[in-house]
Formats: structure tokens, sequence, C-alpha cells
């Protein structure tokens, strides 16, 4: 929008019978029902939530919740299990993102070099698949896939001679698996994300790239990776958000067991909840959720304007 | 996307390694869910075979069955319910938003952005203990009112950050001759913006309800047995009469996700804007 059109704009505000002033709060007006609802669905509950970490407030005792100031963020950061919940989010996060990039750069490249694919749409179709079913789903055909009588995987591993063997309630193998079911989830979107940030390298710099015989690792180093790398940094960033959230499927397929080998912090806090019904405690640790969450939601947008500022 | 400088020059000749490669990518991503449709598809005697059965005389029993049983109708039903009534509603309000984010920009514009698409973020386990206490309290639990309600805000986000980004692409030279013909603002927005916008409403739309359909823990916490959906309905398959029937699971299962890799195919092209809430468009 240059000058010109500013001042296009101001003339033809000032015709408007209502004037700027008026044009402002209408501009208000069409916000009331967003920010109704998100009063009411967000600001509300998590204000509740906020409360409720200050409060003894347990379902299960008669005991009227009262108010105990920090107590529950101490027990919060003095609780080994939850610690250790954390510990293996992380763990389960920086794996799962390993695989999924290097995975989905590779499967990415793949389709970007086949874009003339017969069936293209298809083959893209099956591949994404897997990343749109729900948690719920995907973990219970993995559970029927894995079982450790009759299911199909322990059918090829006889194959290849190993013993019938049950992953899902294995020490050693149980979170591994759970690793390997997130990356069948999620590669594809590494994949997409791969495909979309290639797509945004500019054909010309690359045909360019391409008349002068550039060496392939130089066209990566100069032409594509500093096009690309915005899309893909969103990519790994909207991954570590989700893994972070990571619940149904560690619910449903191993319910944190073996022991808590499984036990992700996000299915920690669920049991805290609704198994032993302890709210302040367990809000206490949905407010440090809640900054992980709102921390990464800014490293989100910082890349995504670095990407726009880019652009401009 | 069509350039040919990584690719081999000839494009005749025999198939090319990656042509398979790719192909069979695809293929191993999809086995999982093809194991499960073909165990659906398997008469129930089958299903528990070991080694599996690999030729069978195909059955639709198992799927019919599954419909007709208990409340998975129900169940499918409610998720068409909430989904396209809340998406619809979220869109319609989400749209009024982010008009004016794009056009007035009001203080504090990229601020309330951080806050919606950070409230997508949160994980559900973390909101939902509040949302359980508030809705015992204002007795909206296990209603078809209080699930559409969350639904719709659950839907805001990712709409408002897809629209803003669509309507800022929309010269405001249409909203200006708009007014010199001397047009109103609502006319402008709903007659000559809101045509205009057709991608991101098709992808707010496809993806919401697709996000609806997928979402389980508010549904399981916050509804009850009359409004349950299909996430549930997947989860308590596994104890239908007390027992695990499989090919009831994989059933329901087909049911759940052939309308899902069909949409897939059919908007293809919205995936990507889709998967990231809006933030992201572009080919691929």
């Amino acid at each position: 929008m240059g000058v010109k059109f500013a001042s296009k704009d101001k003339a033809i505000k000032a015709k408007s019978k209502s004037g700027q002033k008026g044009e402002k709060s209408f501009g208000w007006k069409l916000l009331i029902p967003v920010l109704a609802f998100f009063g009411f669905f967000n600001i509300v509950p998590t204000l509740w939530m906020l409360g409720l970490s200050f409060n003894d407030y347990k379902l299960i005792s008669s005991n009227a919740p009262h108010y105990v100031g920090l107590s529950n963020y101490q027990s919060f950061l003095a609780d080994q299990q939850v610690a250790h919940a954390v510990n293996r989010t992380f763990v389960f996060l920086a794996f799962a993102i390993i695989f999924q990039t290097t995975l989905g750069i590779l499967i990415g490249v793949l389709f970007w070099r086949n874009d003339k694919l017969r069936g293209r749409r298809l083959a893209l179709t099956l591949l994404f698949t897997p990343m749109v079913v729900t948690p719920v789903a995907s973990a219970l055909f993995w559970k029927l896939i894995l079982d450790p009588n009759f299911g199909v995987g322990n059918y090829f591993l006889q194959i290849f001679g190993i013993a019938k063997i049950d992953v899902l309630t294995s020490q050693s193998l149980a979170f591994p698996t759970l690793l390997v079911v997130d990356t069948w989830m999620w590669t594809p979107f590494m994949a997409l994300m791969t495909l979309a940030a290639l797509g945004s390298v500019p054909k010309a710099e690359l045909e360019a790239a391409s008349i002068d015989r550039l060496p392939l690792f130089t066209v990566i180093k100069t032409v594509v990776w500093p096009h690309a790398k915005f899309i893909l940094m969103l990519g790994i960033l909207l991954r570590s958000i989700d893994a972070f959230k990571t619940m149904d499927l560690s619910l449903i397929m191993t319910d944190g067991g073996p022991g808590d080998k499984t036990e992700l912090i996000a299915l920690s806090l669920y049991r805290y909840a609704f198994k032993s019904f302890n709210l302040g405690y367990s809000s206490a640790i949905s407010v440090f959720l809640l900054f992980i969450a709102i921390s990464l939601t800014s490293i989100y947008l910082y890349v995504l304007n670095l990407k726009s500022r880019k652009e401009a | 996307m069509a350039d040919d400088f990584m690719k081999p020059r000839r494009k005749s000749g025999p198939i090319k390694l990656s042509t398979v490669g790719a192909w069979l990518v695809s293929l191993i991503f999809f086995l999982p869910i093809a194991w499960i449709i073909g165990s659906a598809l398997k008469p129930k005697q089958y299903v528990l075979n070991f080694p599996p059965k690999w030729i069978f005389v195909p059955t639709l029993s198992n799927i019919t069955e599954a419909i007709s049983y208990g409340n998975t109708a129900k169940y499918f039903l409610d998720s068409v319910i909430y989904s396209f009534t809340a998406v619809a509603l979220a869109i319609l309000i989400s749209f009024l938003a982010a008009y004016s984010f794009s056009r007035f920009k009001p203080a504090g514009t990229d601020f309330l952005m951080f806050l919606l698409l950070s409230s997508r973020f949160v994980p559900a386990a973390a909101l939902v203990i509040p949302f359980f206490q508030l809705y015992n309290l204002v007795h909206l639990q296990d209603s078809f009112l209080g699930l559409i309600l969350f639904y719709t805000m659950f839907s805001i986000p990712f709409s408002v950050w897809i629209l803003k980004g669509f309507i800022d692409g929309v010269s405001t030279k249409f909203d200006e001759t708009g007014f010199v013909y001397g047009a109103s603002r609502l006319h402008v927005m709903f007659k000559l913006i809101l045509p205009q916008l057709r991608p991101g409403l098709v992808a707010a739309f496809v993806f919401n309800i697709i996000f609806v359909w997928n979402e389980f823990l508010f549904n399981f916490q916050l509804g009850g047995i009359h409004s349950y959906g299909i996430p549930v309905g997947l989860f308590t398959s596994i104890t239908k009469d007390g027992h695990l029937d499989w090919s009831f699971v994989a059933s329901i299962g087909t049911i759940y996700v052939l309308p899902l890799a069909i949409t897939i195919f059919a908007f293809q092209k919205y995936l990507l804007v889709g998967l990231t809430f809006g933030t992201v468009r572009g080919e691929v």
C-alpha cells in the first residue's frame, strides 16, 4: 500500500457518513462474537485453572477447596514421577522430530523430483492419510497389528526367525514402539512440509543454477536452503508442539505402561485429573504446560515473521 | 514445482527407479490402514487366525453389523451434527473478525492473533479440567449445545488465521471501489470480499470438520452417553459387550477412515494450509 492508496483511503473515509471514528468502532464491533467466544471458552477456563492451581481441591475428598498458596507448585517441582514424565516427553519429542524430519525430507524430495509421477494424487493420498487419522484410531489399528497372539506384525517377525513378542508390554520395546507409530503418523506431515518448502524456492533461481551447472551441494546451500528453511522450521515447530501434546496414543496403546515406560506428561496430567481427581495439583501441571505452549507459539510466530519479511 | 534441474534428462524409457520408490513409500505408509480395511472385510472366523489368512472371500457383513450395533450410527451422526454446525458458526464469526483484523487493524491485533493460535497449541488435557468443572456448573455437560459451543471455539483460531491471510491477499481497492459506488461496509464484506476467499473458506471448512471429527478428549470428558462422537465410539469399541471383537473394531475403523481418505484425495491442495492452521500456503 503506497502513499497514494493511503490518501485515497482517507478521502473515502471522510466521505462516508460515519467518519473515521464510526469506522473504528465498526472494526471493534466485528470482533465482538469472536472475543465473546474467546472470553467464555478460553480466558475464563484459563483463569479458573490458574485459580485452582493455588487451591487444595480433590474431588474425592469431602473438604471444600481451600487456598494453599504455592504448595501445588512446590509439590510439582519435587515430584519425581512428573519430572520423569517431562524428561520422557522431551526424549520422545527429540527422537520423534529427528526421525520424522529425516524421513520426511527424504520422502519429500522423492516426490518433488517425481512431480509427473503417474497417479501422484492417489499416491500422495495414501501417504498423507495416516496423519489425518485421529490418534485414537491409529492406536487401535496398531494394537490389532501388534497383538502378541495373532497380530500380523508378529507374523513378519516370525518370518525373520524372531519369536512372538508382545512389544507393547515389553520393558525395553514399548517406548520405541510408540515412537515408531508416532513416526508412521507424522513422517507424512514432514514430507508435506518439505514439499511446500521446496515449492517456495523460486523456479527462476533453480533454472539459473541448473544453467550454471552448479554442483548439487552448492545449489542446496545457496539456492534451496535460504528459501526452504523457513517452512521446514515451521514444520519442525508444529511437530514439537504436537509431540508435546501426545496423549491419546499412549493412553490407548500402552496406558503409560509397562510401569511408567511410556508415561508422557499429558497422560500423567490426565491421570491426576480424572483418575485421582486431584484438581488443584493437576491444574498446577496444566499451568506449566500452558507456559510451554505459549513459549512454543512465540517461537513459531517469530519464524513466521522472519519468513514473511524475507518474502516482502 | 516443474523444475528439471535435478532430474534425469530423459523422461521416456523404462520406468524410473524413483517412480517405483515413490509409490512404494506411499504403499508402505498406507499398509497398516489397508490391513485394517482388510480385517473388516474378512469373515469373522478368520480375523484371529495366525498365521494370518491372506486369501478369503471379502464380506460386508462385519461392516453392516457394526453400523447397526448399539450406538455406532448415532456416534457418526452426532459427529456430523457437531462438526457442521460448529464449523459453520465458527467460520461466519471468524470472517467478521478476520475482516476487522485485516482492514481495521485494531490495536492489539497481533497479540489477539497470537493468543488465538496459542489457545490451539495447549495440550487438551490441560484445559479439559476447568472446562469439566465449568460445564458441570452451568449444566452443559453431555449436551449438544455444550459440545457445539466448545467446538465452535475449537474451530475459531484456525478459521481466523486462514481467513485473515486470504483477506490480506485481496487488494483494498475492492473495498474502495465499493465505497465509491456507495456500497455499505457489510455489502463490501459479504458481496465483494467474501466470494474471493473461496479457497480459504473451503480449507477452513474441510479441515476444521476433520479436526472436530478427530477430537477425542473433550468429547469424552464433556460429553456423555447422549453426545459421544466418533473417536469415543472408536475408543469404547474395544470393550464392546465386555470382550474384544476385532472384526467390530476394524469395521468401525474402516467406516471412519474411508471418508477421511476420500476427503484427502478430493481436497489435497488444501492439505498444507489446513495442517499449518492457515499459516503456510503453497503448492505441494
